[in-house]
This record gives structure tokens, sequence and C-alpha cells, in this order.
């Protein structure tokens, strides 16, 4: 009996072959690697050694997962693949050789956090009772930078232990996502909502003084758009978003930094050597580029600032081109559609929800930074999932993508059990 | 749970929806405008890039500016000269924005934005080498204007031939060296010397606006010219005063061609009156006011003139080119030159000829009239005005022995302050077949327009027909 459930598992899970898939992914990344370990004369060795390692990863990674849990294997390679991106890019453009070292070392432990999301989520079956807890957990997380400032970065929003600078409202982006999937879920009025959205919105505060707009924004439309799933008050919903919109005029005409965003926005090329430099180095960088790209490692993409995490975008459009970049907005849009379907197939309206709000959290952000990357949209600093360097954004992502993973084992479980009970009936009946 | 499921598609479909959106729209730009973003001046890469900078020459084919072996660009090797020459030429790190390096980028570089070019681009790999621009700037002209414009003050001077519309001069001070750029952002650019003022100045026309109100006097008000106009220094309208000097002029009973040639503000004041708003404005919009300039070759800053106020003293002061009328010098030269060109406004034209590095011929020469802005006779009437002018009137420090010489002085107030020096200003022509040149001078705090102006332009035109 046991034997014949776990292939029906499969069944229920393998609707498509994730063989080819895999196969390609893993090409993909040893070709550039190689090519860039062979690039350096003499020969870069940490190059080389990342060609072996970051293919086999992407293996091990999605073969164990899927022995555990019958996990959708999709989500994982397509996950690996972004990260590899991401570390290909760095390994290329970087100044040193110690940011994809790191960015390496933190895909690992991005790893660890995938498979530890996973089980969580699997384990996390009492989650009303653990709501509460959790809501006061984010409020001291967030408030730490507040208090332990990282005075060597530009911002309010990192903190600093043990030499490793983190940044906490990454962290606390899946915990808010749960914490409104609880609150959100089997269909609660709208005055039961009110403790659930008021930790949104304190949570949206603490970031408007530590001027992090980026996570601020996200944080916003997140809750707005699971408000509405959870909720289909379209009335309410548009308040919440018009709302939203009068505190961004309020904003607007408070703070200087928002006011200089919108006008670097409007017309960066008014002041293309100070204000605008960012981004028309990104629009030059992106413009260079061109259809097919400079090429793996004949690019300069050094050019742009911050060519490694807000802008890495640009960097990838430069040295890979137009068709590729866009066959990266194609990736992530897989990945979210894959992800709306384990949203849809969840069994319980919490875990459908925070299968939501993570793709649409993810979501969100690439279409943030891209926009922000190509003047489509203001600038807003936030990384581009699991491609960007920076640990903490990293690890915080595949954790997201562990808990989503989870849901989708949970539901092919589900599925398995059903088959089953389908072919009882028909036993028992023919 | 059905419910969250109908939701999730709404949702899922929006999400999706804007991604696709996004993808399209990025695709769309980069590949309508990359090209431009790439050959921008504050590109990097192109410097130490395979791409060579085409040349930058003069109508006469001297070299303004060229790519050495080491790929650095080198301008003339006069400093002198090459300050002359800098705003129109521009320089590599952009400062001058309107600078031919800065505007004609993208020829320059010859970055084209056709896929199959890209494709073949991609298989080549050998140095590729821009188009070469030669303009209608005479260098060594524009060398002599500079070298004899007044020391320590600030301007412009444009020379254009009326017929064709070739800017042959342009020269704004302060000028600055391309080889020894400042950061724009420091202090120490003195007097916003990297703005082109030829093109991109905005100052209160003065007196030469009456050239506009003469030629809507002459279009709209019959019998205008026979009319005598009296002036007794002083013209007391509801409102305010108008006066002539600094009310020590008194004109008499005069007509419309001394109006003009002697700068009668109390004649001028009148006539605009008489005109009104509506018919004063129009004849200024006809002239390119308030119109947004945007040629084939340059970008001029627009010029304004108030039709909207219904106050009277705007409308008197407007009439003599004060109140908040604006014009930049390249604009006031066309006015000008459409006086001397039988009321047919030629485009501006900076470009005479593209060339790629194989020698073909991609974009010549070809005048284009902007518009008629005046009848054939109003023109040849306020032809005869400034002849007049500079015969017996306020700028005969612009002759030029042996040349039929028409122009029109200003000094256009720039404050209530009557210590601060006047804008002098100075816009005429020679009315010559074979030197078909108009001119307009403006100098910052210069004083009387008849003064420092017109003597400038009756030196620069003579150097220029020698």
């Amino acid at each position: 009996m046991a034997k014949t459930n776990i292939s029906k598992m499969r069944r229920a899970l393998m609707r498509s072959n994730t063989r080819l898939l895999l196969s390609a992914v893993m090409i993909f990344q040893a070709a550039a690697l190689l090519l860039l370990a062979l690039e350096d004369n003499p020969l870069d060795v940490q190059a080389l050694v990342l060609a072996v390692a970051v293919p086999v990863a992407t293996m091990l990674v999605s073969v164990v997962m899927a022995k555990i849990w019958p996990v959708d294997r999709a989500i994982v390679i397509m996950a690996m693949l972004l990260c590899s991106v991401g570390i290909i890019t760095l390994q290329d453009i970087a100044r040193s050789a110690v940011t994809p070292r790191n960015q390496a070392i933190y895909a690992c432990a991005g790893i660890v956090a995938m498979f530890a999301g996973a089980a969580f989520i699997r384990w996390f079956t009492a989650w009303k009772k653990w709501t509460p807890w959790l809501m006061a957990l984010c409020v001291l997380a967030l408030l730490t930078p507040l208090v332990f400032r990282d005075n060597s970065k530009n911002a309010y929003n990192w903190i600093r232990i043990a030499g490793i600078s983190i940044q906490p409202s990454e962290f606390i982006k899946p915990a808010l996502i749960l914490i409104l999937a609880s609150g959100l879920s089997n269909h609660p009025r709208f005055l039961k909502t009110l403790p659930t959205l008021g930790f949104a919105a304190l949570c949206c505060g603490i970031l408007l003084m530590e001027k992090d707009l980026g996570a601020l924004l996200l944080y916003f439309l997140t809750t707005v758009l699971m408000f509405f799933v959870a909720t289909s008050n379209w009335f309410l919903t548009l308040c919440g978003l018009g709302m939203g919109a009068g505190c961004a005029v309020i904003a607007y005409q408070m703070f200087g930094y928002v006011r200089e965003r919108i006008a670097i926005w409007q017309n960066p090329w008014s002041d293309p050597l100070d204000v605008g430099y960012q981004v028309v180095q990104s629009l030059i960088a992106i413009g260079s580029g061109g259809l097919f790209g400079t090429g793996l490692g004949l690019g300069m993409p050094r050019n742009i600032p911050l060519y490694h995490s807000d802008f890495i975008f640009a960097a990838i459009a430069e040295e890979f081109g137009l068709i590729f970049s866009v066959g990266l907005l194609a990736v992530y849009v897989l990945l979210i559609m894959r992800g709306l379907i384990v949203s849809a197939n969840a069994r319980t309206s919490f875990h459908s929800l925070a299968s939501f709000g993570l793709v649409a959290m993810i979501g969100l952000q690439t279409m943030l930074i891209v926009g922000g990357n190509t003047k489509l949209l203001p600038l807003t600093g936030v990384t581009l999932p699991l491609i960007s360097s920076g640990g903490s954004s990293l690890v915080s992502t595949f954790l997201s993508m562990g808990i989503l993973l989870g849901i989708s084992s949970m539901n092919a479980q589900d599925e398995a059990k059903d088959i089953d009970r389908i072919e009882l009936a028909e036993e028992v009946f023919s | 749970m059905k419910e969250i499921r109908r939701n999730l598609r709404i949702v899922g479909t929006l999400i999706v929806c804007l991604f696709l959106g996004l993808a399209a729209w990025y695709a769309a730009t980069v590949y309508d405008q990359g090209s431009i973003w790439a050959s921008n001046v504050y590109n990097q890469r192109l410097s130490r890039s395979n791409l060579r900078r085409g040349d930058i020459l003069d109508r006469r084919g001297n070299i303004l500016a060229t790519t050495d072996e080491d790929g650095s660009r080198v301008y003339l090797s006069d400093a002198d000269d090459r300050r002359a020459l800098a705003h129109t030429v521009g320089d590599t790190a952009g400062m001058s924005g309107t600078g031919v390096e800065n505007y004609y980028s993208a020829t320059l570089l010859d970055v084209s934005t056709s896929l199959t070019d890209r494709l073949s681009e991609l298989f080549s790999h050998s140095q590729r080498m821009g188009s070469s621009v030669q303009l209608t700037i005479d260098g060594p002209w524009t060398a002599y204007v500079s070298s004899i414009f007044p020391q320590g003050y600030n301007g412009a001077v444009c020379i254009m031939n009326y017929k064709t519309g070739e800017i042959l001069v342009m020269v704004s001070k302060p000028d600055y060296d391309p080889y020894a750029l400042a950061n724009r952002a420091e202090e120490d650019v003195v007097d916003s010397a990297y703005i082109n003022r030829c093109l991109q100045g905005q100052y209160a026309p003065g007196s030469v606006f009456k050239i506009v109100t003469c030629a809507s006097a002459l279009t709209y008000l019959d019998g205008i010219e026979q009319q005598t106009i009296t002036c007794s220094s002083s013209w007391k309208y509801e409102g305010g005063s108008i006066v002539c000097g600094s009310g020590n002029i008194t004109h008499g009973n005069i007509n419309l061609k001394t109006a003009l040639s002697k700068s009668c503000n109390v004649a001028f004041g009148k006539i605009a009156y008489q005109l009104g708003f509506d018919r004063l404005g129009a004849t200024a919009e006809n002239f390119g006011f308030n119109y947004n300039f945007q040629f084939d070759d340059l970008t001029l800053y627009n010029s304004s003139f108030p039709t909207k106020s219904g106050n009277m003293s705007d409308l008197v002061w407007a009439g003599i080119g004060q109140s908040t009328v604006t014009v930049s010098p390249m604009h006031m030269c066309m006015i000008a030159s459409s006086v001397a060109n039988g009321g047919i406004m030629m485009e501006p034209k900076l470009v005479k000829e593209i060339r790629t590095s194989l020698g073909v011929v991609t974009k010549s020469l070809s005048p284009a009239p902007f518009r008629r802005v005046m009848d054939a006779s109003v023109a040849d009437k306020i032809a005869s005005y400034m002849y007049e002018a500079v015969k017996s009137g306020t700028a005969t420090k612009a002759a030029i022995p042996g040349y039929t010489v028409c122009g029109k002085t200003g000094s256009a107030e720039t404050s209530d302050n009557k210590s601060k020096a006047t804008n002098a200003w100075y816009v005429g022509f020679l009315y010559d077949d074979n030197h078909p040149y108009c001119i307009s001078v403006v100098i910052e705090e210069g004083g009387a327009g008849g003064n420092i102006a017109a003597s400038l332009a009756s030196k620069a035109l003579a150097y220029c027909v020698r």
C-alpha cells in the first residue's frame, strides 16, 4: 500500500517532466562559469570550482528535496537558476572575488533556509496560537535598526551582529505574510481583521522612519492584495489603495528625499552627473548592451553605481543583452504562475493566502526594481529577488521559497490521498 | 475557498499582465532609445571602445574636433579659438548640452538603430569610425568676433545668412575651455559659462522688439505711415507712464519711420495701445514667440510674449520689448533676417553636411523656410526704416562704408534699479546679395545699444565682407 501511495503521489505531482529543465539549467550554469574561469589568465580557480559546484548543487537540491517531500521541482529549479545567474554575474563583474564567494556562501545558507522553511510550514499547524508572538517578534526586529544602527551603511535599516550586517526588514517579509495569512484566513469579518491590518500599518510606519521606501511599498501593496484575495471586498481594497496614494502625496510634501526621488525619475538627464547619475548610468549600460549584450566578461557594468545590488538588472542587461534580460523576466513570471497554482491548490485558506502572499511579494519586488532600473518607475532600493548580492535578501527569499515548496508538497500529498480515496471508492462500489 | 480561488485568478492575471507590460515596455524603449542612451557623452565605455568619434569641421573644412591615435578627443590648438568655439562644438563631458558633441553624439559615433546593422556589428570586430559633421559655422569669423567682444562683459553674438538660414557665427561669453572642465556643480563656473547664450539665453529685447510692433502696426493699422504721432518725452496712460530716454528726450511730431529710426518709446507705447493685446500678440506669435522651437539641427529656448495679460501697463511696455517679453539672441537674429529676406523667416541651420567614414553623404544642407511672418511690402518698409536708423538714427555706429546697412538698437532694462546698466542690443543686416548676413548682438549691462553693441556689429560684419 505504501509503495503505490508514493507512486501515486508522484503522478499527482509530476504533471510535467522536469529533467529537461534541470539539464538545461545545469548546462547554462557550467558553461557560463567555465567561460569566466578560462577568460582569466592564469585560470580563475574560484570560477572553476563554482562551475562544478553550482550545477551539482542545483541537481542535489532538486533531487534531495523531491525525495524528502513531493515538492514542485520546477519551482526549486527556477529558484536555483535565478540564484546562479546572480552568482555568475557577480563572479564576472564584482571588483573582488570575495563578493561572489560570499554570495555562494549565502546561497548555501539560503538552501538550508529553504529546507527549514518547507519543514516549518508543514509543522506549523497551530498558526492561530502563534500569531501574536510572531507579531511581537516582528516589531522588535523592525525596531532594532533604530537602536543598534549600523553606522557603516548610509541607511537606517541595517543592524550589525557579530561582524555581519543584517537587514531585518528582509526577514520580516515571510513572517508578515504568515501573520497576514493567519489573520485573514477563514473569511473573517472586517472588524476581526483590524488587529492584523493595524500590525501591517505599524510595520509600514516603522519603515517610513527608517527611510526604507522600497520595503514600505512592498509591505503595503502585498497587504492590500492579500486583503482583497481573502475578503473579495472591492470597496475596502480600493479605499486602502486610495489611502496609500494619499499617504504617498503627504510623504511627497513632507519628505525631501521622496521629492528628490520623483524629480530624478521624471528627468534623470537634467543632472546626469550628480543626482541623476545612477539612473543615467543604468540606462547607458542597458543601451550599450543592446539586443545581444556585450558578452559575458566583455562589458563594463562597473560604471553603474551599485551594480551588484540595486542595479544588477542593468548590469545583466549590458552583458547578456535585451533578449536574455526579457527572458529573465519570463523566468520570474513562470515562477509566479507556478506559485499561483500552488496557492490555488492549497487545502486551507491559510496556506492559500500564505503562498499567494509570498508569490505576490516576489512579483512586486521584481517589478519595482526592474522598473526602477529602466526608468519606468521611480527608483526604490529593493533587491532583485535571488539575484542581487546581499545575504539578508537571498536567505529571506530562499526561506519564502521553502515555505511555498512546503505548501506545494502538502497539496501533492492531499491530492494523492484524494486519488486513493477515489480508487478505494471505485473498488468498493465496483 | 472557492471565492479565494476566484480572487487568486483575478489578482494573478493582474500580476502576470503587469509583468508582460513591463517586459514589453522595457523591450520597446531599449529597442527605440537604447542607441541614444549608449551614444551619450556620459558613457565612459565609448572612450575605450573600438568606436572612433567622427570629426567636426567648420564650413571651410577646418577641423574643429577630431580623435587622435589613442582615442582621445583633440580640439583646436589655439586656446582663444578653442574657447571661442567651445559652446558650438561642445566637449567630451557634455557640459555644453547644446554642443554638437552632445547633440550629434549618435551621428559622430554612427550608432545605428536598425536591427540588421546591429547584427552585422556583432560579427565584425574592426574599429569603426563615426560620421564626420561639417557645420555651417565659419571658424575664423567666430574666433575674430570672440576676440573683439568687449573685455569683462557677458553676452552673445549670432551671425546668420538670412537667405539660407545658415548660422555662421555663434559666440557666447563667458566662454570655457573644453580641455579644462570644472565640475558643473562647483562654484567656480563663472556666470553659467557652460550655457550657450545664443540659444539658451532669455533676454528682455527692449527696443529691438519695436521691429515686431512696427510689423504689427503696418499689418493691422491702415494709414499708420501717414499718421503723426506726438512725443512730448513722456506719456501718461491710465495706470502709468512711459518716457523716452530718462525723460529728457523729446521727439516732437513724428511719423512711424522716424519713430523706429529714433527709437521713440512714447510712439511705440501708443502704437501698442492702439493695436491691443490681440493684434500685437498675434503678430508676435507669428514671429515665433511662445512657439516650441524644435528645429532639425538645434533646439532653441522658447521666447515668450504675454498674450494672456489684460493689464494696460503690460501692453504698453510689451510694445517696446519690456514687461515679461523675453527672446533668445538667435531668435532675434531670425526676426531681423525675416525683415531682410522679404518677410520669410528661414529655419536656422547648423549642419552643412554629414559624411560617413566611407565618404557617403547622409545629410546635406537644404534651406527651409520656417514660415512667412509678414508681407513682403511690410518687410521692405521696416528695412527702409532700419536703414534710416543707421544713416541718421540711433544706430549710426553700425554703419560700414560702402555697404547698405540696416539696423536697430536696443537698451533693455533688466531691473527697476535705474543705476544698473541696461543690456545693450543691436540687430541688423547687410543689404547685399553677395553678403546676405544678419547679426544680433547682446551685451549684458553694456549700457546703450547704440554705442557698444552697434560698433561691435559694425566691426564684425566689416570683417566678414572684407
